[in-house]
């Protein structure tokens, strides 16, 4: 009897101790801003937030708003310049480049070289991540400076909480557009700093991780994206990338401290060359956020005449792999350069050729993708399939005819040597200017569609009026002429699921060849809906202005094949009904 | 009564079995097809708008004709319309992030109908094919209309003797071997008529071979419990003027719960309670017997 009390007060103590725990945990992990009252700025006025909650997780006091500007400003005030206030409270630190030579790799010439970094961290002392330690150095080294400007009698910010950690400002969320370093970007500064070195100078900014040495290296020709390394997003990496993006991460280096690093220092490093000689005309590169954050991007029609980065890739190639069986593709790399605006579009992993990795049996490194998957997936964004589908579907002008041409369709379909041959053309490079014309004896110049007409007239098809668009359409796109050589090509928009051949006889069948008038089998579509669905669908997906109302098509015919019940008889009728009801429900 | 003797009977057995498969043959479906439920499988991708299906309803039931010319179309899609008494069959238009969308309504011809559960004189039944039909034995008590949960039964009410006005799926054309008249009216096979299980098969085939084009859901092939009508769509369907919070248990399930308690709780639960005070006043008599001891 008493062991069994015991055990229940045992347990009873338990179970109470495990919801004062379950219920503490519950309190102290709540999220820290309710996503429904935050406050979204996109106008920051270079103002920043203060919560580091990647530290401090739930904050006991409300975040800071720090008014960047003001600050910047009030140090202007004491008689510096604009390029000196940024070291009163960001730390300098050293940082070694190892720079190889291309030209010599015999020799492995490497010059080891010192540069100063400003880091754009805010408190100055470098500081363990600890929640006590950060808040005790942003305290003293904010309340600190604050108490020093009081000592000289000069105008301070405040020393007590309240006025900081602000209330009304605790669910502001401020979010800077963020800079696109797009190719004009890119070219101006390539220019402008050959300018002022006298050499093309790479180095400044690309460089990469060396794991074996463990140091920062720079090899004039290998320059990547700085998102390769700095995006510390978890997305999937191949081995070698994932041991730097492991180092990188241990750093903290997120692509935006080091690009705040790499540009600003730079940026600070000119202004004061600047400063001594004193060039007139000349501008000096922004330090302010609005200046860089403007919030305005440029298109691919706005840059479709800025030259890419040059890094010596070929103009032109023969995309081949080592034991390969399909034949050479020949691939115009700048002009594909010129439809994106960076390089990692295509190159996603690292900017290598993609047969290093994807080879025929695949590899690793390309996560055993292999060269035929990597260059013919449809549903992929990177592959040469993948990315043209997606072109013709964005476009109106593809669209009429390639909305019922499906992506799966493309492999359901066997295809033939003839469709392969269209790229792998081997060591030739294909000439193609622009589609022939049509033959006018081949084709009817108007297709009359009666075999349905009833209640309005047959519909009169201007037949190569049509055809004649669809060509000139064609011809307007680089790729449309590529691969609607053959002028016979459009007729399959319409004349579908057929083979080309059959139009080489000049035997393109009719709708009606395939569609019955009537069918009770849900999968196959009659003919009135084929053809309600491919006109009408085209004309819709084309966005054309004609042929999308009725009366367009379908002219009024004057006898009309049912006695129609109007407003007048419906009465009559309804009781006709109730006597068929009754007939199979008898009463 | 007059008695009949066992030949007799056997002969008039014989010759109405015989009429019977004659006559059924004769008939559209035969009696093997009848079986299955059949239904109606809405593409909303494919409709455009054009109220033919409406146009014939009304003259398949005998309704007032509707006007479709397209001024008159243009003026009726301002307002989002419901089914009425005189308008089996709608269609409206709403605007989408993927453009202007029609979307035709009906009776959705639930598998389990929580209007036929509710109906008192089994006006509302549902047919071995799949249709819910009203027969003309409705005594306007109103309750179909509570218990739908699509809202569908509409009430006669400017009527003397008000009834019940539905969409039955075009039951007596159906029972003449004929697809309902919207499905045959439509012109561009936004409607399909067939067997469900065919019809939820090609929804699948139609979602597969175009992931861009369908959200991958088909509306109806498990709402209450699984409707006979069917819906793709290309936006999703809360946009589009469905309720999607409607769950997958069948309405009538919802009461059967309850109507199975009813006998219990009149007649199990008195005699466990007197069978409780019995065992209790039996330990007291034990007690009392132990004390006296």
């Amino acid at each position: 009897m008493r062991k069994e009390t015991l055990f229940l007060i045992l347990l009873g103590a338990l179970i109470y101790l495990i919801l004062i725990v379950y219920g503490i945990k519950q309190v102290y992990t709540a999220p820290a801003i309710p996503p429904s009252k935050e406050i979204v700025i996109t106008k920051p006025e270079d103002k920043i937030v203060i919560a580091h909650t990647e530290i401090f997780g739930s904050l006991e006091r409300p975040q800071v708003i720090f008014d960047h500007k003001k600050h910047v400003e009030a140090i202007k005030k004491e008689g510096k310049k604009e390029w000196e206030t940024c070291s009163v409270c960001h730390r300098e630190k050293k940082e070694k480049l190892t720079r190889i030579k291309k030209e010599d790799e015999i020799t492995k010439e490497k010059k080891t070289e010192e540069r100063d970094v400003l880091v754009f961290e805010f408190p100055k002392k470098i500081v363990k991540l600890d929640k006590e330690a950060y808040k005790k150095a942003y305290h003293d080294e904010c309340i600190g400076c604050h108490k020093e400007k009081l000592k000289e009698k000069k105008k301070a910010g405040p020393l007590t909480c309240g006025d900081c950690h602000v209330k009304e400002k605790e669910f502001v969320k401020i979010k800077y557009p963020l800079v696109e370093f797009d190719p004009k970007f890119h070219y101006d500064h390539e220019t402008k700093l050959k300018e002022r070195t006298g050499e093309k100078d790479c180095g400044l900014c690309h460089h990469t991780y060396d794991l074996k040495e463990k140091k920062l290296v720079y090899q004039n020709g290998t320059e990547e994206s700085c998102y390769y390394c700095h995006d510390l997003s978890k997305k999937k990496r191949g081995p070698e990338l994932s041991q730097i993006v492991k180092v990188t991460t241990e750093k903290r280096l997120s692509y935006q401290k080091t690009a705040h690093e790499r540009c600003l220092s730079c940026h600070i490093k000119i202004n004061k060359e600047m400063e001594v000689s004193k060039k007139k005309g000349e501008k000096a590169p922004p330090l302010e956020c609005g200046k860089c954050h403007t919030g305005e991007y440029r298109t691919i029609a706005d840059l479709e005449k800025v030259p890419r980065p040059d890094r010596g890739q070929p103009k032109t190639i023969f995309i081949t792999q080592n034991n390969a069986t399909a034949k050479e593709v020949y691939f115009d790399h700048s002009f594909h350069e010129k439809q994106y605006k960076t390089c990692r579009e295509c190159h996603h992993e690292r900017l290598k050729a993609c047969k290093e990795c994807h080879t025929v049996l695949g590899k690793k490194e390309g996560n055993w993708i292999n060269a035929a998957q990597a260059m013919h997936n449809v549903f992929s964004e990177r592959s040469c399939l993948g990315c043209h589908y997606n072109y013709v579907k964005s476009k109106k002008e593809c669209a009429g005819c390639h909305f019922m041409i499906k992506p799966i369709d493309i492999r359901s379909l066997n295809p033939k040597e003839t469709t392969c041959e269209k790229c792998h053309t081997g060591k030739t490079k294909p000439n193609v200017t622009s589609i022939a014309k049509l033959n006018p004896n081949q084709v009817k110049d108007i297709v009359k569609i009666d075999i349905l007409s009833k209640e309005y007239k047959p519909v009169e098809m201007l037949h190569v009026k049509m055809i004649n668009a669809l060509i000139e359409n064609s011809n307007l796109s680089k790729l449309a002429t590529y691969f609607h050589r053959d002028e016979k090509t459009i007729c399959l928009g319409c004349h579908h699921n057929i083979q080309k051949t059959e139009i080489d006889r000049n035997r393109a069948p009719l709708c009606r060849s395939c569609h019955l008038i009537s069918s009770e089998n849900p999968s196959s579509t009659k003919l009135i809906s084929a053809y309600h669905l491919s006109c009408l669908g085209c004309h819709k997906k084309m966005n054309l202005d004609k042929g999308i109302k009725c009366e367009e098509c379908h002219k009024e015919s004057p006898k009309k094949p049912k006695e129609i019940v109007t407003e007048k008889n419906w009465k009559t009728i309804i009781k006709n009904t109730r006597n068929i009801l009754q007939v199979w429900h008898p009463e | 009564m007059k008695k009949i003797s066992r030949r007799e009977f056997l002969k008039y057995l014989g010759s109405v079995l015989t009429l019977e498969t004659i006559f059924m043959k004769s008939e559209g479906w035969s009696k093997e097809e009848k079986k299955e439920f059949y239904g109606l499988l809405v593409d909303i991708t494919k409709c455009i708008g054009c109220r033919r299906c409406e146009r014939a309803c009304a003259e398949a039931n005998g309704l007032p004709i509707p006007d479709i010319s397209e001024e008159k179309n243009k003026e009726v899609f301002k307002t989002l319309r419901d089914t009425s008494t005189t308008q089996y069959t709608v269609i409206n238009k709403y605007e989408t992030e993927k453009g202007v969308v029609y979307v035709s309504r009906r009776c959705m011809h639930c598998n389990q109908p929580g209007c036929v559960a509710a109906c008192l004189v089994k006006a509302m039944r549902k047919r071995e094919t799949g249709q819910v039909t009203w027969d003309l034995n409705c005594i306007g008590c109103r309750l179909c209309m509570i218990s739908c949960p699509f809202g569908i039964p509409k009430f006669e009410y400017e009527k003397a003797i008000p009834k019940i006005q539905k969409c039955d799926l075009c039951f007596d054309r159906f029972n003449k071997g004929l697809i309902p008249a919207c499905v045959e009216a439509c012109p561009t096979g936004a409607l399909t008529f067939g067997k469900r299980r065919e019809l939820i098969e090609e929804a699948k085939r139609r979602i597969k071979s175009d992931p861009d084009k369908y959200i991958p859901y088909i509306y109806g092939e498990y709402e209450v419990g699984g409707t006979c009508v069917l819906y793709l769509s290309s936006v999703p369907f809360e946009q589009i003027g469905f309720n999607t919070q409607l769950g997958y248990e069948p309405y009538p399930k919802y009461t059967t719960g309850f109507l199975y308690a009813v006998p219990f709780i009149f007649i199990l639960w008195p005699l466990a309670m007197l069978g409780f005070r019995k065992a209790v006043e039996g330990g007291k008599k034990h007690r009392e017997e132990e004390k006296k001891e």
